[in-house]
């Protein structure tokens, strides 16, 4: 009889073992999605005593927004308490123009650290050669860094940018910042906007600023045409939070391809750029995008 | 619900417990009465016009079971003219789920009618034993020969081909019956085309591939208990589904269970009956057959199923009792995966049953107390436990943010009815009350594609118990020749999930015209009514017939969907010696009830005359039977209320078929 039972239970594998494989979920996800989880560095300068390490996710800098941080480590010199950044671009002609950036860096006392971000609005190339500038103050004294750097493309379109002038004639630079890795699932959905000043007198660089006040309304929706211009419920308009960036929800009902579909209205809820899209269903033929859309992959 | 776990996987683990054990089955009284009911159950599978019959088809005969159909193969069985998910479908006494989001494969396409001995249908509370339940049971019920027979060896070997779809089946069973070792093993293949209309249209995508085979083994341990191991393995490839887009290109099932049955001789405890089981079911849906899909799909589902039940029977005098505890633990999956039409292109993946847990435990009772020679009453009630998980919940969320993942239920039973016989006349009435718990697709079912109503369906994780109460009567009366009974139910429910349109969302597959979610009606009225009977005009002469009419509203004079308007059956049979001769009609009236709102139209009046002739011929120890005859002799072009679609049925079909016995 242990021999019936040992024959069956063999069979009993040999007939459950499944005759196509489940999909992983998670780990596709992760094929889409480079991760970049651990802050790693990205260069090194050493400026007298001071020796200055920048640190990026996964020690690359791409286009769109990226998260950097900087650690002055200052061997018997007092500890440094403020830095500063300037990215810098340079073209061809030697014009120079900077980008979206925390230009006063915050101290990190935790973990000794300094903390900012940077919005590439281009990747490296020889018509825009990107520079780090750091300034930091030491003993009462100023000194300065610079560092030349590479952007990426960006290889994660969840953190793709866009740039645009709105109606007001503005210059505007729209940033995806999270998720970096959405799931099927509700995701906060988070980005930056930027306005660009008009350069102050005596200045040649026109720099950005936090667009504060503005709504960025949401619509999103997959591009394949077979989906028929699909959307998600629940989906939340992205308004500013305090930390100066914009928070919203965005519903992906399934993975793929999806096209963030955007209106931005300004303080007076004006129209600055985007149209609203149409929410028919129509199989077989792409849905119209908004005059303002990022496109998304996961 | 841990300890269900533990049980189980104790259990599991030592399977040479029961080796070890000794105790064996004696040939009490016992013994033999289940020979006779598995006998007289070989009988039964049959229906009045044909011997060789699918499950479907027999189950198709019963007056409380209608069918929805979305081709030839696999209906679905709706007891009560309630759906699936309302009743409690189990092969002797084990759940298994079925694989698929869209239906199509309800428990009753795992098995095969040769490795069947009866189908037991309980309608209603009195349908409990095995689990919470609103419209009743079926148990599917496997043969199992009694250990030290007079005839050891028996078998039997069916074959027959069906004109219309050029269907072929072969299905051989054999049974052994020793002192100490009996089995039960049976095979079958069952192959047909694409069948014909009414209007000899060919139906396309309506073919069909089946093959089923079981094994039961059962081994005496003791003077009076044995232990038995069954596994079926059924699996059916190349199914057309013609009322859906898609087909079936495979699914499997392996359904095993080891039990262990220990009697007892005068004493209240009659015997103890302890199975634990286990069930894996795959299944493969195929749209490579339909190039007229504008999406390519894959669409594959899985369901685990590991079970115990264990039941004690009791009897005293004019009491008797049986007491079950049931515990199962389901994983259902089903993926979806959207092709794009430039392939290059990432595909679209969802879980449209993002990995849902059902653990169930439950305790059921049944009572039946004789209170006068005339007079008894059933008395029952059971407790049970649900619980169910979704780990991706966060699918679940984007509808219904914030959703527990997690849900425990308690879903309480009970039914009491009274039957009396007053000279010719027998009489019962009964009531009864019971909870049940949404189904995984009503509760988490994300974007399920519903070709009838032709929208995507979204699970409520917060839907509330369906509460269910019930009152039912019968009336019979019989004599030597005549035999007429008439059966009523209601049922009066609370809760009852259907699904509604929603505001939001808008379709993910491309057939669909929107989303509805599982919502609950603040109640539903379900009224049944039988009527049936049967006279002997000759001794060689018989009359059947049967009338059942239903009605079911939403609460606010809305009708529910799939309610089968009036219908009746009647069937002459003939017999002369070895000759045989049936002849039966069967229809439906016109569908007045009939629900817009769900996706229904009005289906018009049909009648379907059928006959059949038959021939035994004994061989020395061989019993050879052939038979042949035609369904839809006029070839009527029909579909039926709870056709999806409103595919057509089949025309005209002559049949053939030889049986032998030993």
């Amino acid at each position: 009889m242990e021999k019936i039972i040992l024959f069956l239970t063999v069979l009993c594998y040999a007939l459950t073992s499944c005759t196509k494989e489940k999909t992983d979920y998670e780990a596709e996800i992760n094929t889409i999605i480079p991760e970049r989880t651990q802050f790693e560095e990205v260069a090194t300068i050493q400026n007298g005593p001071y020796t200055l390490r920048i640190e990026a996710l996964g020690g690359k800098l791409y286009k769109g927004y990226n998260e950097v941080r900087l650690k002055i480590s200052s061997q018997g010199q007092p500890r440094v308490s403020e830095a500063t950044l300037l990215p810098i671009q340079t073209g061809l002609d030697e014009q120079t123009a900077t980008c979206p950036h925390l230009h006063q860096l915050t101290y990190k006392a935790d973990n000794d650290y300094f903390e900012g971000y940077i919005v590439f609005t281009d990747e490296s190339s020889e018509m825009a050669r990107w520079d780090l500038q750091f300034g930091f103050i030491a003993n009462k004294q100023q000194h300065n860094s610079i560092q030349h750097v590479t952007v990426q493309k960006q290889s994660n379109k969840n953190l793709n940018m866009i740039s645009f002038i709105g109606s007001d004639g503005e210059q505007y630079i729209i940033a995806l910042v999270a998720p970096q890795k959405p799931k099927v699932a509700e995701n906060d959905l988070v980005a930056g906007i930027y306005k660009l000043n008009k350069p102050t007198t005596g200045s040649t660089l026109a720099f950005y600023s936090q667009a504060e006040g503005y709504t960025l309304e949401l619509d999103p929706r997959m591009p394949e045409p077979s989906m028929g211009n699909h959307s998600s419920p629940n989906n939340k308009d992205l308004l500013p939070g305090a930390d100066g960036l914009y928070h919203g929800v965005v519903n992906y009902t399934m993975t793929g391809n999806w096209t963030l579909n955007f209106i931005l209205l300004n303080q007076q809820g004006r129209i600055i750029k985007g149209t609203v899209v149409p929410d028919d269903f129509t199989p077989g033929v792409a849905g119209v995008k908004s005059e303002l859309h990022i496109d998304i992959l996961f | 619900m841990k300890w269900i776990y533990i049980v189980i996987t104790v259990l599991l683990s030592i399977p040479n417990l029961y080796a070890q054990s000794t105790i064996v089955q004696k040939d009490t009284t016992k013994v033999l009465q289940e020979v006779n009911v598995s006998a007289k159950g070989k009988k039964k599978i049959k229906t009045d016009t044909k011997l060789a019959v699918s499950v479907d088809e027999f189950l198709a005969s019963s007056q409380s079971i209608s069918f929805i159909k979305r081709g030839a193969y696999a209906w679905e069985p709706m007891l009560n003219n309630m759906s699936s998910e309302r009743s409690s479908v189990t092969i002797d006494g084990m759940h298994v789920f079925g694989a698929c989001t869209d239906k199509m494969d309800p428990i009753t396409s795992y098995v095969e009618t040769n490795n069947l001995s009866t189908v037991a249908i309980k309608s209603g509370q009195e349908g409990n034993l095995h689990g919470a339940t609103v419209a009743g049971s079926i148990d599917l019920q496997r043969k199992n020969t009694a250990f030290g027979l007079d005839k050891k060896m028996s078998g039997n070997y069916q074959t027959g081909f069906e004109f219309n779809n050029k269907q072929y089946f072969n299905l051989a069973d054999l049974s052994y019956s020793g002192q100490k070792f009996a089995a039960d093993g049976s095979i079958s293949f069952r192959n047909a085309k694409n069948y014909y209309d009414g209007n000899n249209k060919e139906v396309k995508h309506s073919q069909f591939n089946k093959f089923n085979s079981s094994l039961g083994l059962a081994f005496k341990t003791g003077e009076r208990s044995a232990l038995r191991v069954d596994a079926i393995y059924d699996k059916a490839k190349d199914v057309g589904f013609p009322a859906l887009p898609m087909d079936l290109w495979l699914s499997r099932a392996l359904i095993t269970s080891a039990s262990y049955k220990q009697l007892f001789e005068e004493s209240l405890v009659q015997f103890w009956d302890t199975k634990i089981y286990y069930n894996a079911i795959e299944h493969y849906m195929d749209d490579t057959t339909r190039p007229e899909n504008l999406v390519h799909m894959d669409m594959p589902g899985w369901s685990t199923t590991y079970g115990l039940l264990s039941k004690i029977a009791l009897q005293r005098g004019d009491y008797s009792s049986e007491i079950q505890l049931n515990a199962y633990d389901n994983l259902s999956i089903a993926e979806m995966r959207m092709y794009p039409q430039d392939r290059s292109n990432r595909t679209m993946f969802a879980y449209s049953w993002p990995w849902v847990t059902t653990r169930f435990a439950g305790l059921s009772n049944n009572n039946s107390w004789n209170l006068s020679a005339r007079s008894h009453i059933i008395v029952g009630g059971s407790l049970g436990v649900n619980y169910n998980y979704s780990k991706y919940v966060e699918f679940n969320w984007i509808f219904h943010p914030g959703a527990p993942q997690e849900k425990t239920r308690l879903l309480p039973g009970l039914h009491g009815s009274y039957h009396m016989s007053i000279d010719r006349f027998d009489f019962s009435a009964g009531v009864g009350y019971g909870h049940r718990a949404p189904s995984i697709s009503e509760a988490y079912g994300y974007y399920i594609y519903n070709s009838f109503d032709r929208y995507d369906y979204i699970g409520n994780p917060n839907l509330k118990n369906e509460v269910s109460y019930e009152t039912n009567a019968s009336i019979g009366y019989k004599t030597d020749r005549l035999g007429i009974q008439a059966k009523v139910n209601y049922f009066y429910i609370q809760g009852y999930i259907v699904g509604k349109i929603l505001s939001m969302g808008s379709p993910m597959n491309y057939q669909s015209v929107g989303v509805k979610g599982y919502t609950a009606l603040d109640h539903a009225n379900i009224f049944n009514l039988a009527l049936s009977g049967h006279y002997d005009i000759l001794p060689t002469l018989h009359w059947k017939g049967s009338l059942t009419y239903a009605r079911a509203t939403d609460g606010r004079g809305g009708n529910l969907p799939f309610i089968r308007p009036l219908s009746y059956q009647s069937s002459l049979q003939y017999q002369h010696k070895q000759f045989g001769i049936q002849t039966s009609i069967n229809g439906d009236a016109i569908q007045r009830d009939y629900s817009p709102e769900y996706g229904e139209d009005k289906t018009p009046a049909y009648q379907i005359w059928n006959l059949s002739a038959d021939y035994s011929l004994p061989i020395r120890k061989v019993n050879l039977t052939l038979q042949a005859g035609a369904e839809n002799i006029l070839n009527a072009y029909y579909s039926t209320y709870a056709d999806w679609g409103n595919i057509p049925r089949m025309g005209r079909n002559i049949f053939t078929s030889l049986k032998c016995n030993f």
